[in-house]
């Protein structure tokens, strides 16, 4: 299956847009069509109560099963938020009183069959390493990158439903042709979600993790999810500043990494939008064709 | 086997100074009782926390070997690698001497906020069904394992955390209970459940399955159900989910800049906290000005959220009733 009903959530579509750029072009590389869904709700992202949530997203569920095609996401938050949803829309009583009160009146049903899928999930399970692999034009060699998870391709786990998952980054890294410089938090929060809540603990994460993935010699870090980015790209000098050192970490998107390895232009891909200067990073690029 | 069991008594975590020891153990012995063994027979001046020694209290967590461990739940056998059992104090809380942490700091002093009895409000004979949720949290242990793995914890030793979070709920979901909303009130004060980053480390954490993380967001819900505003007595985080839940209740997705502004205290106070990062952004290209527009199905989406309100006003009414 290679056609999947796209959701790209609010933050590729508002302060991520080199997110939503760069999987464009990767995944035409990769030749998935993507339908995309326009006419569908905010998930969530763990802020609106379940009650609210659940049926926002039966409502997305519905219209994916409608189009007889698995959900694509490229947003972890995203695809927890609705992940978990769809968990509990699988119990009968809760998705038949969801329809009845909420989907029933614009003619919708959600039968509880959509699978959702995050883009790394789907690289890995439906494209394939063997053809991501085959597809390298500039491998990475030489270059550390730092896997950052975040919180929710990591847990809950009858959500992620398969443990292998919480290795994707790594293999995806591997297969790239990088080197992996892994870090304690890398399953950890990046601080987004109480940055406005209360700053000091948000960005005393950020310091920790991206500190850490510098002093073991990362040249980057790689994030599944816009907010994990929007908060250790955006807020990392701020993070840096108050735990009194210098950080100076590219944050890069999933898409952005694999299309650098693709042969992509850096400048295509968005690079050059990041708030912590990806230069340095770039200059250390290998021309494409070298080595493959 | 024979194992060598190691006690941090100095150092630190990353450079621990270790006594060592020798000792034949049964491989089925539990890690505690063996280490209760090693105190009575070669040096009794060691300090570590127990006292159930059959998982009913949570006092005897340790880190072992790496990982955090409620010790009388493990044997020798599964914990030991080569020979060897390491035990360092828990990450997070200040030590008093050798592996024994300060239990009142970790714990206690966060998990008495939350743990005044049941106030009788007259209800008759309660349901298994309806009881069920609550006599799940009641098998809380307090071995803080959930603490240990949290991730706000690890940053600010402060935040109530899961574990008395989990007496928080075993109270504010008990039908019998009269304070309720009081409760849920004092839940939602700053380092309470809004401070809460939701990663799901606590559910992962926890020995027993009680699904810390989930109670916690399950408490949420039901502190706005009650008419506790989203992050009662925390200003910033009532800014943030209001502002949240007007922008998807009004164009059906997220207004970025609308929220941010208004988390940081609206126009002037967001705008002054916003501009250098913002000005960056514009700059690169990474923001825009472009207005905020409505999504298709933007009505839908607003008509879900009519009838939220109206049966949380409902619900409301029947609790003053
Ligand atoms: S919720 Fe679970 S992990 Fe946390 S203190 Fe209670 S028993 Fe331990």
């Amino acid at each position: 299956m290679t056609r999947f009903a796209f959701y790209p959530g609010c933050v590729s579509k508002g302060f991520c847009p080199e997110l939503y750029e760069s999987f464009v072009r990767v995944a035409a590389e990769f030749g998935m069509e993507l339908e995309e869904l326009e006419d569908v709700g905010c998930s969530g992202a763990g802020v609106l109560p379940a009650e609210l949530s659940d049926p926002i997203n039966a409502r997305t569920l519905a219209k994916a099963e409608a189009m007889g095609l698995p959900l694509l996401t490229i947003c972890s938050t995203c695809q927890g938020v609705i992940g978990g949803s769809a968990l509990r829309l699988s119990d009968p009583a809760h998705r038949e009183r969801v329809n009845r009160e909420h989907l029933a009146e614009e003619g919708l049903e959600y039968a509880g069959t959509t699978d959702v899928k995050h883009f790394l999930w789907a690289m890995v399970e439906d494209v394939g390493l063997d053809v991501v692999r085959g597809k390298v034009k500039r491998p990475l060699a030489g270059l550390g990158f730092s896997p950052f998870y975040g919180c929710y391709l990591r847990r809950p786990i009858d959500v992620i439903q398969r443990p292998e998952r919480k290795t994707y980054l790594e293999q995806v890294t591997e297969a790239l042709g990088g080197t992996n410089v892994d870090i304690a938090g890398k399953g950890k929060c990046c601080g987004f979600p109480t940055l406005t809540i209360n700053e000091e603990n948000s960005l005393a994460m950020t310091a920790k993790h991206t500190g850490e993935a510098v002093d073991k010699g990362a040249d980057a870090m790689v994030v599944p999810c816009p907010l994990c980015h929007l908060e250790m790209d955006g807020e990392q000098r701020d993070a840096a500043k108050a735990a009194g050192r210098k950080i100076d970490l590219p944050i890069l998107h999933v898409p952005q990494v694999v299309g650098l390895a693709l042969g992509m232009d850096p400048k295509e891909l968005g690079l050059s939008r990041h708030l912590v200067s990806t230069k340095k990073f770039v200059a250390q690029l290998q021309p494409v064709g070298a080595g493959a | 086997m024979q194992i060598t069991f190691k006690f941090q008594r100095e150092g630190t975590r990353a450079k621990p100074v270790y006594s060592e020891y020798e000792m034949d153990v049964d491989p089925e012995t539990s890690v505690f009782d063996a280490l209760v063994g090693v105190r009575e027979t070669q040096d009794g001046s060691l300090a570590f926390r127990g006292n159930c020694s059959v998982g009913f209290c949570g006092d005897c967590t340790l880190s072992v070997n790496g990982a955090q461990k409620a010790t009388c739940l493990e044997t020798v056998g599964k914990t030991q690698k080569d020979g060897v059992i390491a035990v360092q104090p828990i990450r997070y809380a200040p030590v008093e001497k050798d592996v024994m942490h300060d239990v009142r700091k970790f714990l206690w002093d966060k998990v008495n906020v939350f743990a005044r009895g049941v106030v009788p409000n007259g209800h008759g004979p309660v349901a298994d069904e309806e009881l069920r949720p609550v006599r799940k949290a009641m098998r809380c242990t307090t071995c803080g394992l959930c603490d240990e793995g949290c991730t706000v914890i690890d940053v600010n030793l402060n935040f109530h955390g899961p574990a008395a979070l989990t007496k928080l709920y075993r109270f504010a979901f008990d039908p019998r209970d009269g304070v309720t909303a009081e409760r849920l009130r004092e839940g939602s004060e700053v380092n309470g459940i809004w401070d809460c980053v939701h990663c799901w480390e606590a559910t992962e954490h926890c020995p027993f399955g009680l699904e810390p993380t989930h109670l916690i967001m399950e408490t949420r819900d039901r502190a706005v159900a009650h008419g506790v505003k989203s992050g009662y007595g925390n200003k910033s985080a009532q800014r943030h989910y209001d502002s949240f839940e007007q922008s998807v209740e009004k164009s059906g997705w997220l207004d970025e800049r609308a929220v941010a502004l208004a988390s940081y205290g609206g126009l002037v106070r967001g705008g002054i906290r916003m501009l250098p990062a913002g000005l960056r952004a514009l700059r690169k290209g990474k923001a825009s000005l472009k207005p905020h527009h409505k999504r298709p199905g933007a009505r839908e989406i607003r008509k879900i959220f009519e009838r939220y309100h109206r049966s949380t006003e409902a619900l409301r009414k029947e609790k003053q009733a």
